[in-house]
C-alpha cells in the first residue's frame, strides 16, 4: 500500500530525493537535476510531499530518536508519486502565491487518490506556512485526467491558455485556486502572544506593559531577499532556464 | 619586495577587482594587463588577472599565473586568497583551506576570506575549524541573526547540543521580549530548530514543554503537529498522544505511520484484531475515499475475518476498475493462506459470472470493466513469484486484452509474463506493442526502453529514450540523460554492456553514475551560505546529514556492484579490452591459442567499426548544432572518450576498482554480495587481511551464503599453498580470524559434503557445494556435471537458478549443451538457454 508523507517530515525524509527524481524522469518529459530538487527542499521544505510504497515488513521504528510510530528515512522505499512545489519568487501581481513545479504518479498506481492527496497537503502548507493567496499550475490541454483532478476535484479555475508552453509545442492551461480560507488566524496568535507577555510580566514583576508586537518584524518578513546559488551558475539561473525550457 | 603601484595604477587595480565582481572577466583581464605592462611583477594584479581567467575556462593558465603571483608576493592576502579560490574551483578543498588560512593570517579582519574559509570547512566537515570561523564572524557582526544561527549549527553538528542551544537562547535574549511577528519565517524556523536540538538531547519532556510554549506561533503547522505527537508518544502521555495522532489523521488519513501512532497511544494490542478493525472502520467512515484505512486491516486480519474483508476490498476495487489493485495487495502473499484466499475469491468472481450467464448477455461497459479488471488481476497474480503459474497468467491476460485491446497496462503485464518465461526478446517486443498504444506517455516509453536493455539492445533503448529527451544537447540523447542525471538508464545500460562483455562502455556508464553521486555531494556547497540567508535551518541540517550517508542509497550500491564485477572480469580476462570475445560452447578457458588469436582479431575489427560509427554520429551532431549549448548556458565539449577506451585500457583494474569498492563497503557493510565482491578484489590484490575481513563480515550476515561457501574453500586452499609465506604479524591475524570461519583442522571434503546435504533443498546452495567438490576433487567433474543436470529435475527450481547453472558450467570449463537442451525442454517458451 501507499503512504503519503511530507518530504520534510519529523524525522526528515530528504533522502527520498534521488528516487523522486527517478519517478519524475520515468513519467514526465520535464526533468531537472538533483540540485533543483534540493533547492525546493531547502527553500520551501513544507510544500513538497511524496507517495511511497510501504515495505512489506513496515517501517523501522525508533525508541531513542524521533519516529516511534515509524520512520521512512534510510529505508529507500519505492517512490510512486510526488508533488514538488514552491512559492513564486517574484509574483507579477505582487501577491505571494504557490506554484506546482511538478506532480506525477506512476502509471501503475493510478486511481488510488494519490495525486489528490498530494495536492491537498501541499495547498494547505502553502496557505499556512507562506500565507499564499492562491496556487497556480500549468497543465497540458490534452491531459484530460489531470484537468479533471484540478478542476472538478480540487476546484481550480482556468486562468488563461498559454500557447506553446511545452517544449513539444503543446498549449497549456494556466490554472489557479484561491487558498486564503486556509490561512492561519494571525489575530488569534497575536492575542495569545499578548496574553503570554502579560503572564510573563506578572511573573517577573516587570512594569513594562509590553508594546504592540504585531508590527515588529513584519518588514523583515515581507522583504524579499534575492539570493543566488547554483552549480557554477545559480539556482536563480536554474529557474529561468527551467522556464525557458518549458517555452 | 613586492612592487608598489602608482596612484593611477592603483585605481586601475581597483577597476580589475570591480570588473571581476561585475562578472566582466574579459574587461578585468584587459585592465590587469594595463597594470602589468608597467609593473610586470605586481603579485596582486597577477592574482586578480588569474581569477578573471579562471572564470572564462582558462584554468591552466590561471593556475600558472596565480603561482607566479604568489612567488612575487608571498605576503599578500590577495595572492593567497586567489590561490585558494582556484584550488576550490578544482575541488582541491584541503589545499584551498590551507591557502585561505594563510590569507587570513595576513589579513585577520577580512570578512570575505573568513567566509570562504568557513564554507569550505563546512563542506569538509571540519567542525572545530567551522566553530572558530563562525565565532569570529559572530564577533565581527553580532547584529545579524544568521551569525548566531550559524554558530549554533556549528556546535550542533560538532555534537555539542548544549552549546548550540545556548547560542540560540542568547540571541533570543537580545530581543528582550520583543517577539518577532508571526510572519517572520526565519524566527519560526529558528524556534523549531532550537526545539529539535532540545529533543536531540533526549530530554523530551523539556522539548515538549518548549514546543507547547512556542509552537502555536510557528507557521510550519504540520511539523509542529508531527513533533508534538512523537514527543507525547515517547513520553507515554497516551491520552494527549491519541489526540495528536487523531489530529494528524484528520489532515492526512493516507499515512500508515499516523495510524501506528494512534494505535500505540490507545494501547491496542497487536493481537486485538477486533479493536483494530473497529478503529480503521471509523476512519473509513470519515474518509470513504481513503484507501489506507480499508487496506491496512488486510495485513492483520486472519481466517474468516480476513476473507470477508478481502472480499469487500477486492470487489470494490475491481468494480471501480482500479489498475493498481494487485500491486496494492501483493504484499499479503508472504502469508500463503491469504494468497490462496485471494486467489479463490477472485477466481470465484469469474465462475460466478459464468453461472449467471455469459458475459455478452449483460455486456454493458461497467460490467466489461469489472470483467477485464478481474482477468487483469489474475494475470498479475499468476505472474507474481509467490503465486506463479505463467500459462494461467498468459490465459488471463489474453482475455483481458480481448475485452480492452487498447489497455496499455494489460500489454505491459503480457511483456512481464514473457520476461518471467525467460524470453527477454519476446518481452521487449510486447512492451514495444504497449508503447505504441500510447506514444505520448513517458512511463510506458521508459518501460519499453528498460525492456530493450534487458534484451541487450542498447541502441534501440537509446533510440526510445530519445523520444523524450532534448536531443540538441551536447552529446545528443545520451548527453541529455547525463545532464538530467538519469541514473536508472545509465545503470541499466551499463549492466547490459557488462552482460555482453563490452567492458569499455560498461565502465563508461558506471563511471557516469559514480560521477553523478560526486555531483550530488558537491551540490551541497552553495547551500552552506544560501540556507543561512533563507533561514530554513532544519531542512539544511537534514540535508547535511543526508549528504554524509549519500552513498548508502541503493542506486549507488547497485552501480558499484556492477562496476566491481566489470573490473574483476577485466582482470581475469584481459583480452576483453578489445571487446567481447565469443566464448563458445566450451567456455573461454578451453579455446586454443589459434582460436584465441582469431577471436581477438575479430573483436578488434568490430571495435574499430563501432568507433568509426560513433565518430560519424558525432560529426553529424556537430554539423546539426554548430553552437550547441547545454542547459546551464556553458558551452560544453563532446566527451573525448565516448567508448570508454581509456577506462578499459587500464594497467591495473584491481587498483581502479577501489574507487567503487571502498565507498560501497563503507556505506553498505550489511550487503553480503558487496562483502563477497570485496573478497574477490582483495584476494586478487593479495591483501589477505582485507580479504579475510570481508569473509568475516559476509559470514556474520549469512553464514551459509553460497558464494561465501565457495570463497571459504578457495581461501583455505590458497592459504595452504602460498608461494611465499605471509609476513609473521599478518599471518597470525589472518590465520586466527580465518580459523573462526573455517578451522584449519577441518577436513574440507567432509565439510563441503555436509554443506551439500544440509542445503539440498536450495539450488543455489547446491551449485556452490558442487563447485566446491569440483575444486577439491577435480576428478569428480563428470559426476558434478551429472549432479548439476539433476538440479533441473527439482520441482521448485526457478528459471533464474537454472540460468545460474549455465554460469557454473562456464566456470568449470564444461560442456553446456546437455544442460541447455534439458533446460530448454523444461522452459519451452524461454530463449535464454539457446546457446550461440
Amino acid at each position: 500500500m501507499v503512504d503519503i508523507v511530507p518530504l520534510s517530515s519529523y524525522p526528515s525524509y530528504i533522502d527520498l530525493l534521488p528516487s523522486i527524481q527517478t519517478c519524475n524522469i520515468t513519467n514526465l518529459p520535464e526533468n531537472y537535476f538533483l540540485k533543483y530538487y534540493l533547492y525546493h527542499a531547502l527553500t520551501w521544505p513544507q510544500l513538497s510531499f511524496v507517495a511511497v510504497v510501504r515495505p512489506r515488513t513496515g517501517y523501522k521504528t525508533n525508541s531513542s530518536g524521533p519516529g516511534l510510530a515509524g520512520d521512512v528515512s534510510g529505508q529507500y522505499p519505492k517512490v510512486v508519486g510526488y508533488v514538488l512545489a514552491k512559492m513564486e519568487e517574484e509574483p507579477a501581481d505582487g501577491k505571494p502565491h504557490g506554484h506546482i513545479t511538478s506532480l506525477s504518479v506512476m502509471r501503475t498506481h493510478r486511481r488510488l487518490g494519490i495525486a489528490e492527496r498530494l495536492m491537498r497537503m501541499s495547498q494547505r502548507a502553502m496557505a499556512e506556512s507562506h500565507r499564499a493567496h492562491y496556487v497556480s499550475l500549468h497543465v497540458r490541454m490534452s491531459n484530460v485526467a489531470a484537468l479533471r483532478l484540478y478542476r472538478d476535484t480540487l476546484g481550480f479555475e482556468v486562468e488563461k491558455v498559454e500557447a506553446g508552453y511545452y517544449a513539444d509545442g503543446e498549449d497549456a492551461y494556466a490554472m489557479k485556486l484561491n487558498l486564503e480560507k486556509m490561512w492561519l488566524d494571525w489575530k488569534a496568535i497575536e492575542k495569545k502572544d499578548r496574553e503570554n507577555n502579560k503572564e510573563e510580566d506578572k511573573e517577573g514583576g516587570n512594569e513594562d506593559e509590553g508594546e504592540e508586537v504585531g508590527d515588529l518584524g513584519k518588514k523583515d518578513a515581507e522583504k524579499m531577499i534575492r539570493v543566488k546559488v547554483g552549480r557554477g551558475l545559480g539556482v536563480g539561473d536554474l529557474v529561468e532556464k527551467n522556464e525557458a525550457q518549458a517555452q | 619586495m613586492p612592487e608598489t603601484l602608482s596612484s593611477k595604477d592603483q585605481s586601475l587595480f581597483r577597476q580589475v577587482v570591480h570588473h571581476f565582481e561585475m562578472k566582466q572577466y574579459k574587461k578585468g583581464i584587459k585592465t590587469a594587463d594595463q597594470v602589468l605592462r608597467k609593473n610586470p611583477k605586481h603579485g596582486d594584479t597577477q592574482a586578480m588577472k588569474a581569477l578573471n581567467m579562471s572564470q572564462i575556462g582558462q584554468m591552466e593558465e590561471a593556475f600558472a599565473l596565480a603561482k607566479k603571483a604568489l612567488q612575487n608576493d608571498m605576503k599578500s592576502h590577495i595572492t593567497w586568497h586567489v590561490y585558494g579560490l582556484l584550488l576550490r574551483q578544482e575541488k582541491n578543498y584541503e589545499e584551498a583551506i590551507k591557502a585561505y588560512r594563510f590569507a587570513l593570517r595576513l589579513e585577520p579582519e577580512s570578512q570575505p576570506i573568513q567566509r570562504d574559509l568557513a564554507l569550505l570547512q563546512m563542506q569538509m566537515r571540519d567542525y572545530q575549524g567551522y566553530i572558530r570561523s563562525r565565532s569570529a564572524m559572530l564577533q565581527a557582526r553580532p547584529a545579524f541573526r544568521q551569525n548566531w544561527t550559524a554558530l549554533a549549527i556549528a556546535h550542533h553538528l560538532a555534537g555539542d547540543l548544549a552549546e548550540a542551544e545556548k547560542v540560540l537562547t542568547t540571541y533570543e535574549d537580545t530581543l528582550k521580549g520583543a517577539v518577532p511577528h508571526v510572519a517572520d519565517m526565519e524566527n519560526s524556523e529558528a524556534t523549531l530548530y532550537k526545539n529539535s536540538i532540545i529533543a536531540e538531547t533526549g530530554d523530551i519532556e523539556r522539548a515538549l514543554e518548549h514546543l507547547e510554549a512556542v509552537g502555536y506561533r510557528c507557521t510550519d503547522v504540520l511539523a509542529v503537529m508531527e513533533m508534538k505527537a512523537d514527543y507525547l508518544l515517547r513520553l507515554g502521555r497516551k491520552a494527549d498522544a491519541e489526540a495528536a495522532y487523531t489530529a494528524l489523521l484528520e489532515r492526512n488519513p493516507d499515512n500508515s505511520i499516523y495510524y501506528n501512532g494512534l494505535i500505540l497511544a490507545k494501547g491496542i494490542a497487536e493481537t486485538d484484531h477486533k479493536a483494530l478493525k473497529t478503529l480503521y472502520d471509523e476512519w473509513v467512515e470519515k474518509n470513504p475515499r481513503c484507501d489506507a484505512a480499508r487496506r491496512i486491516p488486510l495485513d492483520f486480519l486472519e481466517g474468516d475475518e480476513f476473507k470477508q474483508a478481502a472480499d469487500a476490498y477486492l470487489q470494490r476495487m475491481l468494480k471501480k476498475g482500479v489498475p493498481s489493485l494487485f500491486v496494492n495487495i501483493k504484499n499479503l502473499y508472504v502469508n500463503p493462506a491469504k494468497r490462496d484466499v485471494v486467489q479463490g475469491l477472485v477466481e470465484g468472481y469469474l465462475s460466478g459470472e459464468a453461472a449467471n450467464g455469459s458475459a455478452e448477455s449483460n455486456g454493458d461497459d461497467k460490467h466489461n470493466e469489472f470483467l477485464s479488471s478481474t482477468y487483469y488481476f489474475l494475470a498479475q497474480h499468476y505472474n507474481y513469484h509467490l503465486s506463479r503459474n505463467l500459462s494461467k497468467a498468459m490465459e488471463n491476460v489474453e482475455k483481458a486484452i480481448e475485452l480492452s485491446p487498447k489497455a496499455v497496462e494489460y500489454h505491459m503485464t503480457k511483456a512481464r509474463i514473457w520476461k518471467h518465461y525467460g524470453n527477454p526478446e519476446k518481452a521487449a517486443e510486447e512492451m514495444e506493442k504497449a508503447r505504441l498504444l500510447d506514444e505520448k506517455d513517458r512511463h510506458i516509453n521508459t518501460k519499453a526502453a528498460k525492456y530493450a536493455l534487458r534484451n541487450n539492445d542498447n541502441e534501440k533503448a537509446l533510440d526510445l529514450m530519445s523520444k523524450f529527451t532534448r536531443n540538441e544537447t551536447v552529446g545528443g540523447t545520451l548527453g541529455d540523460l547525463h545532464e538530467m542525471q538519469c541514473t536508472w538508464f545509465l545503470t541499466e545500460d551499463a549492466e547490459a554492456f557488462l552482460r555482453q562483455k563490452k567492458l569499455g562502455l560498461a565502465l563508461k556508464r558506471f563511471h557516469s553514475v559514480y560521477n553523478i553521486f560526486d555531483t550530488w555531494q558537491e551540490d551541497q556547497f552553495d547551500f552552506h551560505g544560501f540556507s543561512l540567508r533563507k533561514g530554513m535551518i532544519r531542512a539544511y541540517v537534514d540535508m547535511i546529514r543526508w549528504e554524509d550517508r549519500l552513498r548508502e542509497h541503493p542506486f549507488y550500491t547497485r552501480m558499484a556492484i556492477g562496476a566491481v564485477k566489470a573490473h574483476l572480469l577485466l582482470h581475469d580476462q584481459p583480452d576483453l579490452v578489445h571487446g567481447p570475445i565469443p566464448s563458445g560452447v566450451n567456455g573461454l578457458d578451453s579455446t586454443d591459442e589459434n582460436q584465441r588469436k582469431k577471436a581477438l582479431k575479430k573483436a578488434k575489427k568490430e571495435q574499430q567499426r563501432l568507433e568509426k560509427l560513433e565518430a560519424d554520429k558525432r560529426a553529424a551532431r556537430k554539423a546539426a548544432a554548430a553552437n550547441a549549448k547545454s542547459a546551464d548556458g556553458e558551452t560544453k565539449t563532446e566527451d573525448p572518450d565516448p567508448m570508454g577506451n581509456n577506462l578499459v585500457q587500464t594497467q591495473d583494474p584491481m587498483k581502479d576498482v577501489l574507487k567503487f569498492l571502498t565507498p560501497l563497503l563503507e556505506s553498505s557493510p550489511q550487503n553480503v554480495e558487496a562483502q563477497c565482491l570485496g573478497f574477490e578484489v582483495h584476494s586478487r590484490r593479495n591483501k589477505h587481511l582485507l580479504a579475510v575481513k570481508c569473509l568475516a563480515a559476509a559470514h556474520s550476515i549469512d553464514p551459509s551464503n553460497p558464494t561465501l561457501h565457495l570463497q571459504l574453500l578457495r581461501f583455505r586452499q590458497s592459504l595452504d599453498s602460498l608461494s611465499e609465506p605471509l609476513p609473521e604479524p599478518v599471518a597470525e591475524v589472518v590465520n586466527a580470524e580465518f580459523d573462526k570461519l573455517l578451522p584449519k583442522s577441518q577436513n574440507l571434503e567432509e565439510w563441503n559434503e555436509s554443506y551439500l546435504s544440509a542445503n539440498k533443498g536450495s539450488v543455489s546452495h547446491v551449485h556452490a557445494g558442487l563447485s566446491g567438490r569440483q575444486l577439491l576433487k577435480p576428478e569428480s567433474k563428470s559426476q558434478c556435471e551429472q549432479d548439476l543436470l539433476a538440479t533441473l529435475d527439482s520441482s521448485d527450481i526457478t528459471i533464474d537458478e537454472a540460468i545460474a547453472g549455465l554460469d557454473v558450467l562456464d566456470k568449470w570449463g564444461s560442456e553446456k549443451t546437455a544442460y541447455a537442451e534439458k533446460a530448454s525442454k523444461k522452459w519451452p517458451e524461454s530463449s535464454v538457454f539457446v546457446l550461440n
